[in-house]
């Protein structure tokens, strides 16, 4: 078995070149003035961080941070029920209604995110079929629904991978232990499943945090976010003197949240394996 | 006593079960509305006009007079499609190897690897993409079909190794090893033994891999220049003016849901009768 | 003489920090029932999968037939071994199982299929070639291991404690029919297990092995009888281990008493250890007795009672199969030859 040891070593280079080669450069492009287009001797300048004194920034920064905290724990509130209740069914119906909840998932996430623009819009064809109208588009509640119908169901699969698979007797343990039911769910069952909400909760605030696409259509450019920002900085100003370079100050941002995502969650998933 | 315990518990199941159905409709409203536009009878899909499937047999089968939008949408679908073959096959087969190899390591470096593997699916999108543009403007590749592949191949191999893993984990380990001691190779043992016995967790990975790669937007968007359009990325283009979208779009998708859940059907239906044949 | 096959010279292995095995040396005669018997992390297992190729050894050699194999791969070795939990191949059913060795070699077909047959037959299990690996039971796969492996004709078979995870009839059941297998097939057995009862039906030879080192090889009645020291004696069968020193050639003290022995050539009032085995006191009336006790606790235990008998202060275990009440008084004979006296261990 031991020799077999040696296929993961390609992996290794494999990852250091896409993953912490990137990294650095970013770090470098962010903390100097050279050009990503043109290498050349550079020198280390801190000016990229007058954007976080920009209001544009500044903004989009905190409509971010507070849509994706909203959406995340708007998430676990529907979510953690909803798999909890998937736990209690049949082993075919859970089959089935799992299966349910990653088909939506098999289309285009940006065909989603255009029916909602047809679900917002005045006069639209939902109006014509259901009788309802939710006029919203571009505002921060169209923004917030549309996140969290993206992102909810990675809230659900985590939390209801852990609950399905704790042992029923350790239930009936704490009952025959004297524990009452809340008991039991405060004691025994929430803190086993933590690494599963861990697990959604990134799965759902990092992905909120950095959207672009779904804003910019359901916000209609009214409601910045951080993404849209990014992708400007990226690619729509790219060749701009010192626009990648604070593009890539941006992404450091947003990276630091990442690796503090990833601190926690080696913390409750010791053998990195439950995320999907 | 007995009643009250009951009545507890039903309400308590109640509640789940409305909360259940009431995601499951917010799930699938947009999915409805996907639905709705593709057999609806208007260009511009924002009033229900009356139901017709000219959409589909315009998609399908209009080879003599495509509009030239839908020349290029069909153009897109092509490269979507070619890209996500192209990338399911290299990152399953590469994604595997790597399994087996960070199963076969002690236990701190194989979690080591696999907090390394975990990078890019924790990582939001955004964040890959502009770490594999930076990459590929850095070794001076020019963006287009082949940087799109090869981050397709790099989102989708963590997927393939976090669900081949656990199946490794679960067979003996001395079964490799009996296959050396009655004569094997060691490629002969990993294809006769190891292969066929976690061939649920690699279709499962190629599975992911595919849905994921057909469905991908941001990474493509970073890594792809200007040369070269995938659905996602020709949809974002035109998604400034929304009330340009041809409902052949929305066709496109749900022949694609169909797709998916005809293949997964197969698959474990073929799965069910191997179990049952046992 | 017999012929020596396998020989394991000065062999070292670690795992890390950890050392398994330190200047190990075994020899393995050819045709031979050897167990390696030990408790669990003795290094009995690594010693098996040395000599498997499994593992390959920091230093030292190991030969097969005169040959130095330690670079040679598993594959390439004419050694065959049957794994603990059997390592059976589930996504094949029990024919391809067993003709699995076979066709990596290329036999032709026809032959394949006659020796997968008749090996099935002598595994007793002809009519089951096509069951799936999954609907038999614990027995039924060990005997596709072993017919696994032995269908490949090796000159030696390891068997990793094959028949731990059967049930205690299963397991006395197939110690004869692997006993009688080996004597069969001619070819030499290599056994590992933790279970003295196992070690002591089934071998020629007995290694026993404690933490990397071998403490004692010799037939089962030798190692039963003449335990070199305490562990040996302790872990072979239950005994009663007491505190002495020989007074004289065939003269030993223990328990404030001397005892006429069958042992000699130690010095005078050397410290040493005195076994005997629970099933060699006998029960003489009180009045005849150079021991006599009193019954502490009686415990049945189907051919025969456990019972402890507390004589000034020191507790003896005796089984046999006469009935005493709790508080009888009773009076204990053993024979000279049954008393063992061992060399005191140097440090413990």
């Amino acid at each position: 078995m031991k020799t077999l040891r040696r296929y993961s070593f390609p992996y290794l280079i494999w990852m250091i070149l896409f993953v912490l080669v990137p990294t650095l450069f970013l770090v470098v492009l962010a903390f100097s003035d050279l050009s990503l287009y043109r290498l050349s001797a550079f020198s280390i300048r801190f000016d990229n961080f007058a954007i976080f004194q920009e209001s544009y920034i500044i903004t989009a920064l905190s409509n971010s941070l507070i849509y994706a905290f909203v959406v995340t724990i708007l998430s676990f509130l529907i979510g953690y029920p909803v798999a909890f209740y998937l736990t209690t069914l049949s082993e075919k119906t859970k089959k089935i209604l799992i299966a349910l909840l990653i088909l939506p998932l098999w289309t285009n996430m940006l065909v989603r995110i255009t029916a909602w623009e047809r679900i917002f819009s005045p006069n639209s064809i939902f109006t014509d079929i259901f009788n309802v109208s939710i006029p919203i588009l571009g505002t921060q509640a169209a923004v917030v629904i549309g996140l969290l119908a993206l992102y909810l169901p990675f809230m659900v699969f985590p939390i209801f991978s852990v609950l399905d698979k704790l042992d029923p007797k350790m239930i009936e343990a704490s009952k025959d232990l004297g524990a009452n039911d809340t008991q039991t769910f405060i004691k025994v069952i929430f803190p086993l499943s933590l690494g599963g909400v861990v697990s959604g909760f990134i799965m759902t605030f990092l992905p909120s945090l950095t959207a672009f696409a779904l804003p910019e259509t359901l916000g209609w450019r009214r409601v910045p976010m951080i993404g849209m920002e990014i992708q400007k900085k990226f690619i729509i100003e790219g060749f701009q003197a010192f626009s990648i370079n604070q593009g890539a100050l941006i992404s450091i941002l947003i990276m630091l949240f990442s690796i503090a995502s990833f601190i926690l969650i080696t913390r409750v998933d010791k053998e990195g394996e439950t995320l999907i | 006593m007995i009643n009250s315990r009951l009545m507890k518990k039903k309400s308590r199941q109640g509640a789940g079960l409305l909360l259940t159905i009431l995601l499951f409709a917010f799930l699938y409203l947009p999915i409805i509305i996907i639905f709705i536009i593709s057999i609806n009878n208007s260009t511009r899909g924002y009033r229900f006009e009356g139901l017709t499937l000219k959409w589909y047999s315009e998609l399908l089968f209009n080879f003599k007079t495509p509009s030239s939008d839908l020349v290029i949408f069909r153009e897109a679908i092509f490269n979507t499609i070619w890209v996500a073959l192209r990338s399911t096959i290299i990152a399953t087969v590469l994604g595997t190897i790597f399994a087996i190899g960070i199963n076969a390591l002690d236990k701190k470096r194989r979690v080591r690897m696999m907090v390394l593997n975990n990078i890019p699916v924790v990582n939001p999108d955004i964040v890959t993409g502009i770490s594999l543009m930076v990459v590929f403007t850095l070794i001076s590749f020019s963006l287009g079909e082949t940087t799109v592949l090869i981050a397709h191949v790099f989102f989708s191999i963590p997927y393939v190794v976090l669900s081949v893993v656990p199946k490794l984990k679960r067979l003996d380990p001395n079964m490799y090893e009996a296959a050396l001691d009655l004569g094997c190779s060691r490629l002969c043992a990993i294809w006769k033994v190891i292969i066929p016995n976690i061939s649920t967790g690699i279709i499962g990975g190629a599975l992911i891999a595919f849905t994921m790669s057909i469905d991908d937007f941001v990474i493509s968007y970073f890594t792809s220049g200007i040369d070269f359009e995938n659905v996602s990325i020709w949809l974002y283009t035109k998604m400034k003016n929304p009330q340009n979208l041809n409902p052949t779009l929305y066709a496109y998708n749900v022949l694609i849901i169909l797709i998916t859940i005809g293949v997964i059907l197969f698959i474990s239906l073929k799965r069910d009768r191997k179990e049952k044949q046992k | 003489m017999k012929k020596r096959l396998i020989v394991l010279n000065h062999v070292k292995k670690s795992f890390g920090d950890l050392t398994v095995l330190d200047d190990f040396n075994l020899y393995i005669n050819e045709n031979e029932f050897i167990t390696l018997l030990g408790p669990s992390g003795c290094g009995k297992t690594t010693c098996l999968r040395l000599i498997g190729g499994f593992e390959s050894p920091d230093e030292g050699t190991i030969e097969f037939d005169g040959k130095v194999i330690n670079d040679l791969e598993p594959n390439e070795r004419e050694i065959n071994t049957c794994f603990q939990k059997y390592a059976l191949f589930p996504h094949l059913n029990v024919y391809n199982n067993v003709a699995f060795g076979l066709k990596i070699k290329k036999v032709p077909k026809a032959e394949i299929e006659e020796r997968v047959m008749q090996t099935l037959k002598l595994v007793k299990l002809e009519d089951y070639a096509s069951r799936s690996i999954s609907t038999l039971s614990g027995g039924q796969q060990q005997r596709v291991a072993i017919a696994r492996a032995i269908i490949n004709r090796p000159k030696v078979l390891l068997l990793d404690e094959p028949l731990g995870a059967l049930d205690l009839k299963l397991r006395q059941e197939m110690q004869y029919e692997l006993k009688e297998m080996q004597r069969q097939l001619g070819i030499t057995f290599v056994y590992v297990t933790h279970d003295q009862e196992e070690a002591l039906t089934m071998s020629d030879v007995i290694v026993i092995m404690n933490e990397g080192k071998i403490l004692q090889i010799g037939s089962p009645e030798d190692i039963y009888n003449e335990p070199k020291n305490r562990f040996v004696a302790n872990f072979i069968g239950e005994s009663n281990i007491f505190e002495g020193k020989m007074i004289d050639d065939y003269w030993v003290h223990f328990c404030g008493r001397d005892f006429k022995c069958v042992d000699k050539g130690f010095e005078e009032f050397e410290e040493v250890d005195v076994v005997i085995r629970p099933e060699d006191f006998d029960f003489v009336p009180p009045s005849k007795a150079k021991i006599v006790g009193r019954v502490d606790s009686l415990i049945f235990r189907g051919v025969h009672y456990e019972i402890n008998v507390i004589v000034d202060g020191h507790e003896y275990t005796i089984h046999t199969t006469k009935y005493r009440e709790i508080g009888d008084k009773v009076g204990l004979a053993v024979e000279p030859a049954n008393i063992h006296i061992m060399k005191k261990e140097a440090s413990k």
